[in-house]
């Protein structure tokens, strides 16, 4: 009876026994194991066309030995030419015998002469690799990527996560730097206004760093094949710096101009991105400086008649520091003086209108203006889809409140 | 007790038949609807609302298919017909069991793993053959649930990513997109179909024909929404996004500081189609077993038999996924719209006649 009673619950037994197996195997993940001594984690990618097609400098992180009691992460540049972004990739393989892994790549930077023609090409790779995060932050540079990413940064151990700094969300929201993604820039260049921005990473000479001082772009040490941003100061490398506060802007994902500062601070306020960051203003010839305590920005776009773009943005903002002395009452305020809020909105506003003319002349709708007339009528977009930016005017507002 | 109760059902419309068009549809539907993506997925879910409508009061003669085959058309008809159904519901089964597989490999392994991995899942689709209709039943009352939380879960950290603005202009694909969108969906609809083998296993309740269709469309509103919200993400890409709901969820602000929490949602859906997946296997086995007799050693042999006729399928498909979908979404798309439309339609209509006749 009892044998019985067992045998009629062994169906239910293996039942759940399979589902085990199923949900083991299933959900494994081949139990996470990476094998570190035969894989090579990307941890950002510079991207330069050459004459052959493209050559990728890969940023691979090294385990550290047992004797270093710091953290911060080794790294080793190994650069590969090739017809294909994929044959670099493959040639890095064969190189090093270490198995390229994408999972960790956060930065793809391209060299100024590979952004000048259409990016989507060297970034094809990248958007085919189900393995790649396409959250992956994109960056242009002035002269090579190859030279940024094996440059010996002065602020961390590996380029790129210094670089990584300055697109951090703080940054953003200074308003000094504008960033994007692999995915979004994707959908810009594919979307109907074809048009997107990266910003434009400078490295510079770390003033009193050690060896050679050559001018931003051109002394990092990648020709020879690889090397290492972790060694010593004695190989006549010196430390470098990056900036990132001017911002490129593309077409048809081909470079076609630069924001300087000034305008990048515009995009970014007119994007709603700033809260916490800085700008100078003047006061009787005198500088100042305030913080921007709350940002809205919007742009609009009218369609009766000629096309208009409304550019308004309005900011709250208290006094942060003045460039001169000041009595003691005046330090305790944070209130902004009418002179001040004057100067500051005629400041912003021909930021904007200089940002406006920029796009105008480079053909980019980083306003998705296009976009927002195929969205509200197809009629619309189809008379003007092709005209758009050079017939529309802009209608400029900056209006600045001071922070009570 | 040995039948579907009304509540297993409707957590069956409402909670697990969604999950089954989260992983490769909504970028199909993108590839040819773009932004009107959300109109032959609506069409979709009211064509199967109205079927499983038709379905459900079927079920209220408390008959099995091969019953109401046999009343309608005579014994050798029946097993004929039974025998096509049963060969249409092993086919259906074909993509989402390839669809499942790829996901796995894909989306839960870093580097593509050895067919192996995947293979127990076929052990499964075996024993699940082998089990009573009634079992599955019961698997519902745990699954419902956790689909459920599987998809708020996945919403929740999904939309806050969308530009829903992105699905506008409404009809920009025009009629042809529609068309194509709606041929290349129907390999995904076949829910109703999956009820039919469980016609005489229902335990019929008072208009459950009707609460099973608004079941069906309760659940329709969450795949509306996150077909929504998967476009208003990824918008021009999204055909490239061929694992929908395990990617809309990745931007999720909190993810850089806690990781991928999404994964727990992840997984718990990945559960659910799991089950999901194996419906019309099952449903194919019991239509068989339904023609040819329950004998003793029958559904674990059909079970055994089925799962390695797929199982050998997968890995003769291993490298020709993009085939197969064409084949069954472009070229014989046809075949489900005549099982999982028609199929319950002209069942409730020879039901309705000899009712009549009988009456007369």
């Amino acid at each position: 009876m009892k044998l019985r009673k067992f045998l009629h619950t062994v169906p239910m037994k293996i039942y759940l026994l399979l589902l085990a197996v199923v949900a083991f195997a299933f959900f494994s993940n081949d139990f996470g194991l990476v094998d570190i001594q035969k894989t090579a984690i990307i941890l950002a990618a510079g991207i330069d066309k050459t004459e052959k097609g493209y050559s990728l400098t890969a940023q691979i992180a090294v385990p550290k030995g047992s004797d270093r009691t710091t953290g911060g992460t080794s790294s080793v540049e190994i650069e590969a030419e090739g017809q294909t972004v994929s044959d670099c990739i493959s040639l890095i393989f064969s190189k090093t015998g270490w198995v390229p892994k994408l999972v960790f790549c956060d930065l793809i930077v391209l060299g100024e002469e590979a952004a000048k023609e259409d990016v989507v090409s060297s970034l094809n790779y990248f958007l085919r690799n189900d393995y790649m995060p396409d959250s992956c932050l994109l960056a242009v540079c002035e002269g090579k990527a190859g030279e940024l990413i094996s440059s010996k940064s002065a602020i961390d151990d590996a380029s790129s996560l210094a670089i990584e700094k300055l697109f951090s969300d703080a940054a953003v929201r200074s308003g000094k730097v504008v960033t994007n993604t692999l995915k979004d820039f994707a959908i810009d260049y594919y979307g109907v206004s074809k048009s997107s921005y990266l910003p434009y990473v400078r490295m510079t000479d770390q003033a009193g760093s050690q060896g050679e001082s050559g001018s931003g772009g051109s002394s990092g040490g990648s020709g020879g094949g690889s090397g290492s941003s972790g060694g010593s100061e004695s190989d006549g490398n010196s430390e470098k710096i990056y900036s990132a506060e001017e911002t490129a802007i593309f077409k048809n994902g081909a470079m076609v101009g630069l924001l300087p500062r000034e305008q990048t601070l515009a995009f970014s306020l007119l994007q709603g991105n700033m809260s916490t960051g800085t700008v100078n203003s003047e006061e009787d010839g005198r500088p100042v400086t305030l913080t921007v305590m709350k940002n809205e920005g919007s742009v609009a776009l009218k369609t009766d008649g000629t096309p208009r773009a409304e550019l308004s943005l309005e900011v709250t903002v208290r006094l942060c520091c003045r460039g001169t002395t000041a009595a003691m009452e005046d330090i305790s305020s944070d209130s902004v003086t009418p002179t001040i809020i004057r100067n500051t909105e005629e400041r912003l506003g021909g930021y904007i209108r200089d940002l406006w003319q920029t796009t105008k002349d480079c053909g980019c709708d980083i306003f998705k203006l296009n976009r927002m007339l195929y969205r509200s009528s197809l009629k619309q977009y189809a008379r003007w889809k092709d005209t758009l930016l050079d017939v529309a005017e802009a209608d400029v507002s900056a209006k600045v409140i001071s922070m009570k | 007790m040995n039948k579907i109760s009304s509540r297993q059902i409707y957590l069956f419309l409402a909670c697990v038949a969604p999950v089954g068009k989260l992983i490769l549809l909504p970028a199909q539907l993108a590839n040819f609807s773009k932004n009107d993506l959300l109109f032959p997925l609506l069409a979709h879910l009211l064509l199967q609302a109205a079927a499983v409508f038709c379905v459900l009061l079927l079920a209220k003669k408390g008959q099995t298919l091969y019953d109401l085959l046999v009343r309608a058309f005579g014994k050798i008809v029946a097993k004929m017909l039974s025998t096509v159904f049963a060969l249409f519901l092993l086919f259906a089964a074909l993509l989402p069991l390839l669809e499942q597989k790829l996901f796995v490999q894909n989306v839960f392994y870093d580097t593509l793993p050895s067919v192996v991995s995947f293979a127990p899942y076929f052990l499964f689709a075996a024993f699940v053959c082998a089990k009573p209709l009634a079992g599955f039943g019961r698997t519902w009352d745990i699954l419902g649930p956790l689909a459920a939380v599987g998809l708020i879960g996945i919403l929740a950290l999904s939309a806050p990513n969308a530009d829903y603005a992105a699905l506008m202009p409404a009809g920009a694909s025009g009629g042809a997109g529609f068309l194509k969108g709606a041929a290349a969906g129907f390999p995904w609809f076949y829910d109703a179909a999956l009820l039919i083998p469980m016609l005489g296993h229902i335990d019929y309740k008072k208009g459950m024909a009707w609460k099973g269709a608004l079941f069906y469309l309760l659940g329709g509103a969450f795949v509306i929404f996150f077909f929504a919200t998967f476009y208003g993400i990824f918008q021009e890409t999204a055909v490239n996004q061929l694992f929908a709901f395990s990617a809309t969820s990745k931007y999720y602000s909190g993810i850089t500081m806690l990781g991928r929490i999404d994964y727990v949602f992840i997984y718990a859906l990945a559960l659910v189609m799991a089950f999901y997946c194996a419906l019309p296997v099952q449903g194919c086995a019991e239509c068989a077993l339904q023609a040819y007799g329950r004998k003793k050693y029958l559904p674990t042999v059909l079970g055994i038999l089925i799962s390695a006729l797929l199982f050998a399928l997968s890995l003769l498909l291993d490298y020709k996924f993009a085939d197969v979908l064409k084949v069954i979404s472009g070229t014989v798309f046809w075949l489900f719209p005549v099982f999982c439309l028609a199929v319950p339609a002209l069942l409730l209509l020879f039901l309705i006649k000899g009712g009549r006749r009988e009456t007369a």
